[in-house]
C-alpha cells in the first residue's frame, strides 16, 4: 500500500511541476510573440521609411484627398531643391486577361518620368527602366485637366500577377473598376515588374502601375459630378537635391515652402514620419511590456503557490534535513534551486513556444496576421534579458516558500 | 573510526519543558529534571507514554531548547550558542535513530546515508567510500540503490542507523529503534546498535518501552509524568 501512496504522491508532485513550467511558459510565449512580431512590424515600417527614396509627403485626409494632382505636381516641381514629385493615386480594380475571370488587384497611378525618381534603390530595381509607360509627363492624355489627349493604353503588372495569370510583354488585358467585363479598358502590358516579399504580403503581390491620368480617367477620380476637374491623388511623394537631402534645416526650409503651397494639406517630412513612429512604437512596446508583466506575475504567483505547497506537503522531509543538522541555508537554497530549475524550464520552453506561435501564425494566420507574424523579429539580447527577467522574478516568487520552509519547526513536523 | 566530535559530556540542570498556553491547556514535559550523561555512556530511558522521553531526546540532540533550565555540552550552555551552531552540532557530534525512520522517500540508500555528508562538504570520493561501508557493515551492500519504499522496515532502520554514523557522533540518539519492527528485526538492530557503540565508543541513548532492549544499557533512566522517577546503574 505505501509504495502505490508514494508514487502517487510523486506523481502529484511531478503534475504540479509541470502545470507551474506551463504557467510560466504561457507567461514568457505572450511577450516574445508581441515584442517579436510589434518590434518586427515597427522596424519594418522604419526601415521602409529609411529606404525610401523622397523626404517629403504631401497627404490629405480621406481617400483620394488631394485635388489637382498634376498641377501641384508642377507647382512643387518648381521649387528650389526640389528634384521629382510623384504623385501617386491607389485603387482596388479587377483584370481580365483573356476569356478568364475577373483578377483583383491594387493599381498605382503615376507620372512615370517622376515614379522611378521617389523610389528607394531596391525598390527602384524591380521596374524596367525607362518606365516603359509612353508619355513619361502624363500629360499629353490629361490634356490641362481635358483628359481629351490620346491614351498610351500601356499597363505594368506584377510579376506574382503575370504569373498567376499567364501574361507577357505584349498581352492584352482588360482593367475594370468593378467585376464587370464591360466596363473594362483595353490595356497592352508594356513591361513586368517584381515584387519584394517582405514589401508586399500576398494580398499585395497582385499589382499594376499605369499612367496616373489613365487610373483617373478609369476610376472616376479625373472629375467629379458636372464634369468638375478633381485631378485626385492620395499623396505627393517629393525627392530632394543637393543639401536639401542630408541638412535638416534645408530640408524643413523645403518642407515650409510646399506647405504654404497647400496649406490644408499635410506636409511631413520622413524624418517626422519616423519619429512619430517610433514614438507610436515605444507606446505599444511599453503596452506589450504591461500586458506581459500581468502575465508573468500571474505565472510567477503560480509558481510561488506550487513552491509552498511543495513545502507545505514537504514538511516532514524538511523536519528531518534539519534534524539532521543541515543548515537553513542548505534548505532555503534547496528551494530556491527548485524554483529556478522551474523558471528556466518554463523560460527555454515559453520562448520556443513563442517562435513555434509566430511560425505557425506566419503560415496559418489570416492574412495580415500572416504578413505581421512574417516580419517578427528575434532579437536574442532582448529573448535574454526576459529570460534573465524571469530567472530573478522566480527568486522573490521562491521566497515565501523559503520563508515557510525555515519556518517549520523540527519537533512539530517530525511529531 | 573516530567521531567528528568526541562524545560528549551532557549536563540537564532544572530543565522544564512545556507546551502550549499558561493555564490548562499547558502541558509539562519535563518538570527540574537534572541530568548527567558521561561519554560514552550507554543509557536507556523508559516510562509511560507521555512521560517526556522523547522530549528530553530531542533536548539531548538540540531538536528543541528548554523552558527553563539549562542544557551543557562539554560544560557550554546549548542556549548560548546561534542555530547555526546547534544545527552543525547536530550534523558533525548527533546521530539520530527515529522509530519511523524517517529516511527521504526521494533519495536512494545510499543518498540517504551520504546526505549528512554531503551537507558537511566533505569529499565526493570520501563519501562514497564511507556510505558504501556503512552500508556493508549495515547488511546493505547490494541494497544501496534501492528506494525506502522498496526496503523492509528491519533495512530501512538499518539504513536509518548508517545514515546516524555517516559523521562519525559522538552521541548516538535513538527512539524507540525497534518500535516498528518485528522481534527479528529488532534484535538485528540492537545487535548493530551494540556493535558500533562500542566500536566508535560514542554515546548511547535509547528510549525505549521494550525491557529486552533497555536491558542491553548499562544505566537506566525512568522517567514518569516528566520527572525522573529511577536513575539505576547495572545490566
Amino acid at each position: 500500500m505505501r509504495p502505490f501512496r508514494r508514487r502517487g504522491a510523486l506523481r502529484h508532485a511531478r503534475l504540479q511541476q509541470v502545470l507551474a513550467i506551463a504557467a510560466i511558459a504561457t507567461a514568457v510565449a505572450l511577450p516574445v510573440v508581441l515584442l517579436s512580431v510589434g518590434g518586427g512590424v515597427s522596424q519594418h515600417e522604419l526601415s521602409d521609411l529609411e529606404n525610401a527614396g523622397y523626404q517629403i509627403v504631401v497627404s490629405a485626409s480621406g481617400e483620394h484627398g488631394i485635388s489637382d494632382g498634376h498641377a501641384l505636381t508642377q507647382r512643387i516641381l518648381a521649387i528650389p531643391s526640389v528634384a521629382a514629385v510623384s504623385p501617386v493615386l491607389s485603387v482596388a480594380v479587377d483584370l481580365f486577361a483573356g476569356t478568364g475571370g475577373a483578377t483583383p488587384l491594387l493599381a498605382e497611378g503615376v507620372i512615370p518620368g517622376q515614379f522611378l525618381a521617389t523610389l528607394g534603390a531596391a525598390e527602384a530595381d524591380l521596374f524596367p527602366r525607362p518606365l516603359p509607360l509612353g508619355d513619361p509627363t502624363d500629360a499629353i492624355h490629361f490634356a490641362n485637366g481635358s483628359y481629351d489627349g490620346p491614351a498610351t493604353e500601356d499597363v505594368l503588372v506584377s510579376s506574382p500577377l503575370a504569373d498567376a495569370d499567364h501574361i507577357a510583354v505584349g498581352t492584352t488585358v482588360l482593367l475594370s473598376p468593378g467585376a464587370n467585363r464591360s466596363l473594362g479598358v483595353s490595356y497592352t502590358v508594356t513591361g513586368i515588374f517584381g515584387v519584394a516579399p517582405t514589401a508586399l504580403g500576398p494580398t499585395g503581390a497582385f499589382a499594376a502601375v499605369l499612367p496616373l491620368s489613365d487610373l483617373q480617367l478609369l476610376t472616376g477620380y479625373a472629375t467629379g459630378s458636372g464634369g468638375t476637374l478633381i485631378d485626385a491623388v492620395d499623396s505627393i511623394e517629393v525627392s530632394l537635391a543637393g543639401a536639401a537631402e542630408t541638412e535638416p534645416a534645408v530640408l524643413d526650409q523645403v518642407r515650409a515652402e510646399i506647405q504654404a503651397l497647400v496649406p490644408y494639406y499635410g506636409v511631413s517630412s520622413l524624418d517626422q514620419e519616423a519619429q512619430q513612429l517610433q514614438q507610436a512604437s515605444s507606446v505599444l512596446t511599453g503596452f506589450y511590456l504591461a500586458l506581459s508583466s500581468v502575465a508573468l506575475i500571474v505565472g510567477l504567483l503560480f509558481l510561488a503557490l506550487v513552491l509552498v505547497r511543495r513545502v507545505e506537503s514537504g514538511r516532514r522531509a524538511i523536519g528531518i534535513r534539519r534534524a539532521l543538522g543541515l543548515p537553513r541555508s542548505w534548505i532555503a537554497g534547496g528551494i530556491l534551486e527548485d524554483g529556478l530549475v522551474l523558471a528556466a524550464a518554463g523560460s527555454v520552453i515559453g520562448v520556443a513556444g513563442g517562435y513555434l506561435i509566430v511560425a505557425g501564425l506566419a503560415r496559418w494566420g489570416s492574412a495580415a496576421v500572416a504578413e505581421a507574424a512574417r516580419l517578427a523579429v528575434f532579437v536574442p539580447s532582448t529573448l535574454a534579458l526576459l529570460a534573465a527577467a524571469v530567472v530573478v522574478l522566480s527568486l522573490v516568487a521562491s521566497a515565501a516558500a523559503v520563508r515557510a520552509a525555515l519556518r517549520v519547526e523540527i519537533t512539530e513536523a517530525l511529531r | 573510526m573516530t567521531a567528528t566530535v568526541g562524545a560528549p559530556r551532557i549536563e540537564l540542570s532544572q530543565v522544564e519543558r512545556t507546551y502550549g498556553r499558561a493555564g490548562a491547556e499547558q502541558v509539562h514535559a519535563l518538570r527540574g529534571v537534572d541530568l548527567t550523561i558521561a561519554p560514552g555512556e550507554y543509557l536507556s530511558v523508559e516510562g509511560p507514554s507521555g512521560c517526556g522521553k522523547t522530549t528530553l531526546l530531542n533536548l539531548l540532540g538540540l531538536l528543541d531548547a528548554p523552558t527553563s533550565g539549562e542544557v551543557r555540552w562539554d560544560g557550554r550552555s546549548v542556549g548560548s550558542r546561534t542555530d547555526r551552531e546547534r544545527a552543525r552540532l547536530r550534523l558533525t557530534g548527533v546521530g539520530f535513530i527515529f522509530q519511523r525512520f524517517y529516511l527521504l522517500p526521494t533519495l536512494t540508500a545510499f543518498e540517504n546515508v551520504e546526505l549528512p555528508m554531503r551537507a558537511l562538504r566533505t569529499p565526493r570520493a570520501e563519501r562514497q567510500r564511507r556510505a558504501t561501508a556503512l552500508l556493508e557493515e549495515v547488511g546493505l551492500g547490494p541494497r544501496q540503490r534501492a528506494y525506502p519504499h522498496q526496503l523492509s522496515g528491519g533495512e530501512e532502520q538499518r539504513v536509518a542507523v548508517a545514515r546516524a554514523l555517516a559523521n562519525r557522533p559522538g552521541l548516538l540518539l535513538a527512539d524507540e529503534p525497534t518500535g516498528e519492527l518485528d522481534s527479528q528485526n529488532a534484535t538485528g538492530v540492537m545487535e548493530l546498535l551494540d556493535r558500533v557503540r562500542a566500536d566508535r565508543d560514542a554515546t548511547l541513548v535509547v528510549v525505549t518501552h521494550n525491557p529486552e532492549v533497555a536491558a542491553r544499557a548499562g544505566r537506566h533512566l525512568a522517567l514518569l509524568d516528566g520527572r525522573i522517577s529511577a536513575d539505576r546503574r547495572g545490566a
